[in-house]
Order: C-alpha cells, then structure tokens, then sequence
C-alpha cells in the first residue's frame, strides 16, 4: 500500500513537473498557436464595444505583427487586397471595424511547422467567421508565416491559400 | 435505491467500453459532417448530415465517381474539422476538360448519372493531372464556374469517402 501510494505521488509530481515546464518554457509550437488564438480574439468584435476597446483591441493587434508584413488576401469581400506593413494593414482592420456591427472569428485546423533553425515557422489554419446580418459563414483557408525576432514569434506574412488549385 | 443490474462492475465495464469505442470511432474512423452550402445538390443538401470514413482508401486509391472529404490546405498536419465535399472526376494521369458543363477524360465525355443541371457556360479547356493529383468538382454545375470551387488537390489532402449515399 505504501508502495502505491509513493508511486501515485511519484506519478502526480511528475506531471506537475512536465506541465509546469511546458508553463514556463513552452515548445514554439505552442507559444505560435497561442498567439494565433489571441489574434483570433482580437479579430473579433461587437457592436456593443465602445471606441476605445476596438482601438486597444486593435493595437494589442498590431504587437503580434512584424512592422514589414507582407498580406494577400483573396477572399469574398476582399479579392486582391495585398498589404506591405503593419501600419497599411492596421488601418485597413479599423476602417473595417467601423464598418461591420459585428464579428465572430474563430481559427481551427491549425497546423504549424516549425523550421529546423527555429527563426521561423509557417502555420496553417481555416478562418471562420461570422459577420453580424450576414446569412453565411465565411470559411478560408490561411497560410501564416512567422519569425522570431528578440524571442517573440512575430507574424511576417499572411495569404489566403486555394483549397482546389 | 438505484441499481444498475445485477451485476454493477460488469455494466459499467461494458458502459466503459462502449464509450471508449464511440470516441476512438467517432474521432478518427468517422468523421460526422454537416454539409454546408450548395455545390453537392441535388446529391447531399445544405445542412445534411453524413459521415467521412477514414479508412476507405485502406484497400485501394480512390476512383472516378468517390464523394470525398478534403483538406482546405495541403499541410497534412494537425486535426481536420473543416473540409471540402466534392466529387472525384478526374484521376493522376488523365487530362479533364469540360465542355458546357459536361465533363471530358482524355477528351472523351463521361456518363454523369448524379447530374440534373449543367450550366451550358461551364467549359474549361483540358488540364493534365500529375501522378499524384486528382480533379475534384461538385454536383451542383448550374453555378456559374467562377463560384464553384472545382480544381486539383494532392492525395495526401483527401481525408477519405462519405459514408452515406444519398440525401439524409
């Protein structure tokens, strides 16, 4: 009995080990998918958020953002929408902003692949989004690419990607 | 007093297993879908429920004619919740044309049972398939070509056959 109880302790230490480690120095993989998650809930918006939120919300946008980003975006609404920086883009995300009441974003199927020199990594996903008013769902698929500049992964590039070439 | 038969271990043995079997099936043998959207009518309808079985191609490639489930991207990674329902016409190798709406192989047109409406302004020229690719298209070719996503995926981005045939 005694036995089994060190080895249920040994068992629950352990796991508080691993899972703090993975807290504390967490894998690109999942440093990458975090900031993608965020970037989803900042995307996001609604018609009851005041002025000021969208803008905070928008900067704290802009800090997962490589200040020479390279967009094309070929999606409905937005067919051949190509941006060369941060602040372009940016200011694309607030007039949209204050067109649109509301909008859901959520990503899923993501998958990243980070390169062997980890400087750099590419991630793809599917963007669904939800625009208040509107009868469809907007589906695309996203390819992102990343660099980790000061240890930060920051977003560098981001396209749509055709499903059926 | 709740009882759950006359032997409690054994029933909830059983209630283990079977949750267990519903998840690792229902997780990664077959995948539930709902379909959204129109380019699979008159075959499946908006919002139809079906299945994607995972292990169809076990046994052999796919073949002309298999509604298949396909990744959005051709990163393989990672999980798949979100995929495109189409039909496969064209196979590795083959040269696919249509031609008002009619589907060519190799220049020679193809029997189409499942069609009901065709766009007489859906033609596109032949496109040769590489040894690893396959042309996908949906049922539904009254659309305007432009607003029907139709083209060529690798085999590593089929995610494997609808289970049901037919409209549920």
């Amino acid at each position: 009995m005694k036995l089994v109880v060190r080895l249920m302790w040994a068992a629950v230490l352990g796991a508080l080990f691993f899972w703090s480690w993975n807290f504390f120095f967490p894998a690109p993989q999942k440093v990458i998918e975090n900031h993608l998650k965020k970037l989803a809930r900042l995307a996001s918006f609604s018609a009851t958020d005041g002025n000021i939120k969208r803008l905070a919300d928008t900067e704290r946008l802009g800090s997962l953002l490589a200040e020479k980003i390279h967009v094309v975006l070929d999606a409905p609404g937005l067919r051949g929408e190509t941006f060369d920086n941060r602040e372009e883009l940016l200011q694309a995300v607030l007039a949209a902003r204050a067109q649109a009441k509301d909008l859901r974003t959520q990503f899923t199927d993501i998958g990243i692949r980070v390169n062997p020199d980890k400087k750099s990594a590419e991630a793809f996903l599917t963007v669904l989004a939800k625009i208040a008013g509107e009868p469809d769902l907007i589906i695309e698929p996203l390819k992102f690419t990343f660099q980790n500049t000061n240890d930060d992964w920051l977003i560098t590039g981001i396209e749509t990607v055709k499903s059926l070439r | 007093m709740l009882t759950i038969g006359r032997r409690p271990k054994r029933t909830l043995l059983r209630l283990l297993v079977l949750v267990v079997a519903a998840v690792v099936i229902f997780k990664f043998v077959l995948l539930p879908i709902r379909v959204m959207g129109l380019s699979m009518e008159p075959t499946f309808h908006d919002r139809a429920v079906n299945f994607i079985n995972r292990l169809a191609y076990i046994g052999g490639p796919p073949q002309r004619g298999d509604v298949v489930g396909i990744r959005l991207s051709t990163n393989t990674d990672g999980p798949v919740q979100v995929m495109l329902l189409k039909r496969l016409v064209g196979l590795p190798g083959e040269t696919i044309a249509f031609s008002s709406g009619h589907l060519l192989v190799n220049g020679n047109p193809q029997e189409e049972p499942y069609l009901k409406w065709l766009n007489p302004d859906w033609n596109e020229p032949g496109r040769s398939l590489g040894s690893n690719e396959y042309y996908f298209v949906g049922d539904n070719r009254s659309m305007p070509p432009e607003r029907h996503e139709h083209g060529v995926a690798f085999r590593s981005q089929i995610v494997g056959r609808v289970l049901l045939k037919g409209k549920l």
